[in-house]
């Protein structure tokens, strides 16, 4: 936990674009809350990898949420549930079941339909609230918080010490 | 918007996928190859040997090479094995955790084939020590069974009279025993009684002695003392006679009575011993009824062991328990979630062979005659999901140039949708030319036979009903045994040209009751007790030989013996009357003889006096009878006058009467006149 917060300041604190940042956060909204071994997440991990968001923000928020799905869990399932019995979908569902491409992503899996689309309708408030928070942070927040003993805790900490070491690395 | 795009990471991601998907299809053949190892031998509890797996993409193509699957119960044996299986596969479904497969073709099919090291699982070494000791047990059990059975086969062998005389316990020799022995203990009291009775010389003297003694008049009272004194002696020794010959007569008439009951039972031995023998040694209809068993049984139970244990094998693969079970868990924990299935118009399973064919070389049948030829197997729709489908496994298998048949059909249905399941499996083989088929019991062989066969078998919640039939015609038997059964059996069956075979087993898979008939057994039956009659016939007149033979040793002497008693029986008759009659003689005192001397003087003079009263009786009556004639002259002389003066008056009336007549005419006449 402590590891967690020490990586998030560093993130906070340090010159990646906000833009970038939030957009890390969204997309792991996608990798922490649904089951990690879903042919969707595969194409999150492409663009992941092909679009210029932050890894760190990535792995960061992927850990994070993660964390929060095994408690959000069973509200993704009664997502997932009534989305895939509501009878007024019956139709959609049916058609995508002919196919085997959608079969492959498993979209008629309650945990696995729940999360992603708790994940989409998230994904775009994500990447705002979370840009508004990184940029009023940066402009008020941040030398107010550095100036907090449990900030100069945490920086003084080996695990930022070291987190800050692999960022001039990378 | 290109400052948006990394490059970099869209090349790291490439060469990460492209990396992992190299390793992957190195890697998936081995993988591939250890997995259905393990899991195939979990499955079938023997080992699953696998050559190699490799991975052909256009199309999407598994090639598995040099296939071996153990048999759990026979180690050193192939349940199955096969050299190369070529499946294509269905990509997109593959991505589902679908294994789709449409076309299976094999080749190089072989059941039973020989291994080179043993498929027993090397996890389950105690438990397949258990086995084989289990195994070797049921060897020594089968040895047992076979050996029981070829001594059962042994006493299918009519013995010879001899041999049955020598080997049985038969009720003539017990009878036999038993009436020599009575013989015997009733001799010894005949013939004791008879050395207690006089002899013919000894009757002769004895009469010559009561002549002697009562012939002639007694000179004096000593004489008379004398003879009397005889006489008791003579008479004491008559009642002990008697008495010995009463003995000797009862002896005799017991002996005869017990020796006649025990002669009449050992002439009813030999009859009722061919009647015991009859069934021991299976001569009679109903030994034949089971004959068509004994013939076919153990082939017929041998291939539906065979055919039930693959069975048996084969039914735990067909039933996805362990898929339903998953499946009503995944159901069961909604907290990770669940897969919501919709109505598909291409519904897959799990797994999915489409369409499975192979040949498949017949093994040898009857032994050594060489493969009856081969058959091509087809088998479509497997899968352990059929309710996915909607379709049962199918099956079927035709021959190909097949070796003296002339069409070999078997269709299945494995109909697994429910959860009950039903299994069918029909069969059709038609112009079968069967030569030289070793036949179970006294060396038969079916020399030649044009045979046609229809079965249908239905498994159904692990009970099974099976129902076929066999048509044997143009049959011809044969044995190279020489014994009496064998050349009894292949005599009666010479007539059989034409006989059915139907089997018919119903009950668990495990232990069915099979039922096995023919008219093979009353066709049997009738030859059987032609030739039975013949043979019984033929064994009876030995047997009886030989036991007239035996009966001639008791016999003999006895009829012999019998008649001496029947002479000695009338002579102790003869003698005892003698005796009765010497008995009733009485020996008077002298003043007795005296007192008849003068009682019959008596007497005489009682005679002459009755004789001079009859004479004056006789006078008397002469002289009534002469007045009596004199009485008798006159009343006639009297009556005679009488009846003259009684005429003589009637004709003066009468002659008055027609005066008095004529007169009164007058005076009518002159009145009317």
């Amino acid at each position: 936990m402590f590891n967690l917060l020490a990586k998030f300041l560093k993130l906070l604190n340090g010159d990646a674009s906000p833009g970038q940042i939030s957009l890390g956060f969204a997309f792991a909204l996608f990798v922490g809350l649904t089951p990690f071994f879903s042919l969707h997440n595969l194409i999150i991990l492409f663009l992941v990898c092909v679009i210029r968001v932050n890894l760190g923000a990535f792995f960061l928020g992927s850990a994070v949420f993660t964390l929060i799905a095994f408690i959000v869990d069973p509200l993704m399932i009664s997502v997932g549930e009534s989305l895939l019995n509501n009878p007024d979908l019956t139709s959609l569902w049916t058609g995508l079941y002919q196919s085997d491409v959608w079969r492959a992503f498993k979209f008629n899996h309650t945990l696995l339909l729940g999360s992603v689309v708790t994940a989409s309708v998230l994904f775009i408030p994500m990447v705002i609230v979370s840009r508004i928070i990184i940029s009023v942070y940066r402009e008020r927040l941040m030398k107010w918080f550095e100036k907090l003993q449990i900030s100069k805790m945490i920086k003084a900490s080996k695990f930022y010490k070291a987190y800050e070491k692999l960022g001039e690395l990378s | 918007m290109m400052k948006w795009i990394r490059w970099s990471g869209l090349a790291g991601f490439v060469v990460v996928v492209g990396l992992i998907a190299a390793l992957w299809l190195l890697a998936i053949g081995p993988l591939m190859k250890m997995a259905v190892e393990k899991y195939g031998s979990e499955a079938v509890g023997a080992q699953v040997n696998v050559e190699e797996i490799s991975l052909g993409f256009s199309p999407l193509s598994l090639t598995i090479t040099g296939v071996q699957v153990a048999d759990k119960d026979a180690p050193m044996e192939n349940l199955v094995s096969f050299d190369t299986a070529v499946a294509t596969l269905e990509p997109f479904p593959l991505l589902l955790g679908h294994i789709i497969i449409p076309d299976v073709k094999l080749s190089g099919v072989g059941i039973g084939t020989t291994r080179q090291y043993s498929g027993a699982l090397s996890f389950d070494s105690n438990e397949q020590q258990v086995e084989v000791e289990k195994d070797k047990l049921d060897e020594d059990s089968a040895t047992e069974n076979v050996t029981e059975s070829d001594s059962t086969a042994d006493s299918q062998v009519l013995p010879s009279a001899d041999e049955i005389l020598n080997r049985e316990t038969l009720l003539t020799s017990v009878h036999g025993e038993a009436f020599e022995g009575a013989y015997k203990l009733h001799k010894k009291a005949i013939d004791d009684a008879i050395s207690s009775l006089p002899n013919e010389q000894g009757l002769k003297n004895y009469e010559a002695d009561l002549n002697r003694i009562l012939k002639g008049k007694f000179k004096s009272v000593d004489d008379f003392k004398q003879r009397k004194k005889e006489f008791d002696a003579l008479k004491a020794q008559f009642k002990k006679d008697k008495q010995a010959i009463a003995d000797a007569k009862m002896a005799v008439k017991n002996g005869k009575a017990d020796l006649e009951q025990k002669w009449s039972q050992l002439k009813d031995a030999p009859k009722q011993d061919l009647t015991n023998l009859k069934g021991k040694y299976t001569l009679d209809g109903v030994g034949a009824s089971n004959l068509a068993a004994l013939l076919f049984g153990e082939d017929a139970g041998g291939y539906a062991e065979t055919a039930l244990s693959y069975y048996e094998k084969l039914r735990p693969l067909l039933v996805d328990d362990e898929a339903k079970a998953e499946k009503q868990a995944l159901l069961d924990q909604r907290l990770n979630g669940r897969l919501v299935h919709f109505k598909s118009d291409n519904p897959l399973p799990d797994f999915w062979i489409k369409t499975l064919s192979f040949s498949l070389t017949l093994p040898e049948f009857p032994q050594d005659s060489g493969s009856l030829g081969q058959v091509i197997v087809k088998v479509q729709d497997i899968t352990q999901q059929q309710d996915v489908i909607n379709a049962p496994i199918k099956l079927w298998v035709t021959g190909q140039n097949l070796k003296d048949i002339s069409s070999l059909a078997i269709t299945g249905v494995l109909d697994h949708r429910t959860s009950t399941g039903s299994d069918s499996f029909s069969l059709d083989l038609k112009q079968w030319q069967l030569n030289n088929l070793k036949l179970g019991v006294a060396g038969l062989t079916l020399l030649s036979s044009n045979t046609n066969v229809q079965g249908k078998v239905v498994f159904v919640d692990e009970q099974m009903n099976l129902v076929g039939k066999g048509l044997f015609n143009q049959t011809k038997f044969g044995s190279k045994k020489t014994n009496t059964f064998a050349k009894e059996m292949v005599a009666a069956l010479k007539s059989v040209e034409q006989f059915t075979v139907s089997m018919s087993a119903e009950g668990a898979v495990t232990s069915p009751s099979v039922s096995l008939k023919s008219d093979l057994d009353n066709q049997l039956k009738v030859a059987f007790d032609q030739r039975l009659d013949e043979k019984q016939a033929e064994l009876e007149n030995k047997l009886k030989e030989k036991l007239n033979d035996k009966l001639l040793s008791y016999g003999g002497k006895y009829t012999e013996q019998l008649k001496a008693l029947n002479l000695t029986e009338g002579s102790l008759k003869d003698k005892g009357k003698a005796l009765e009659k010497l008995g009733k003689a009485k020996l008077s005192s002298y003043e007795d003889q005296l007192k008849a001397e003068a009682a019959a003087k008596e007497a005489e003079l009682r005679a002459k006096a009755e004789a001079e009263e009859q004479r004056a009786k006789e006078k008397l009556e002469a002289e009534k009878a002469k007045l009596n004639a004199e009485e008798e002259r006159a009343k006639a002389k009297l009556e005679a006058e009488k009846a003259k003066a009684e005429a003589k008056a009637k004709a003066e009336a009468e002659e008055k009467r027609k005066e008095l007549e004529r007169k009164a005419k007058e005076k009518l006449k002159k009145i009317f006149g």
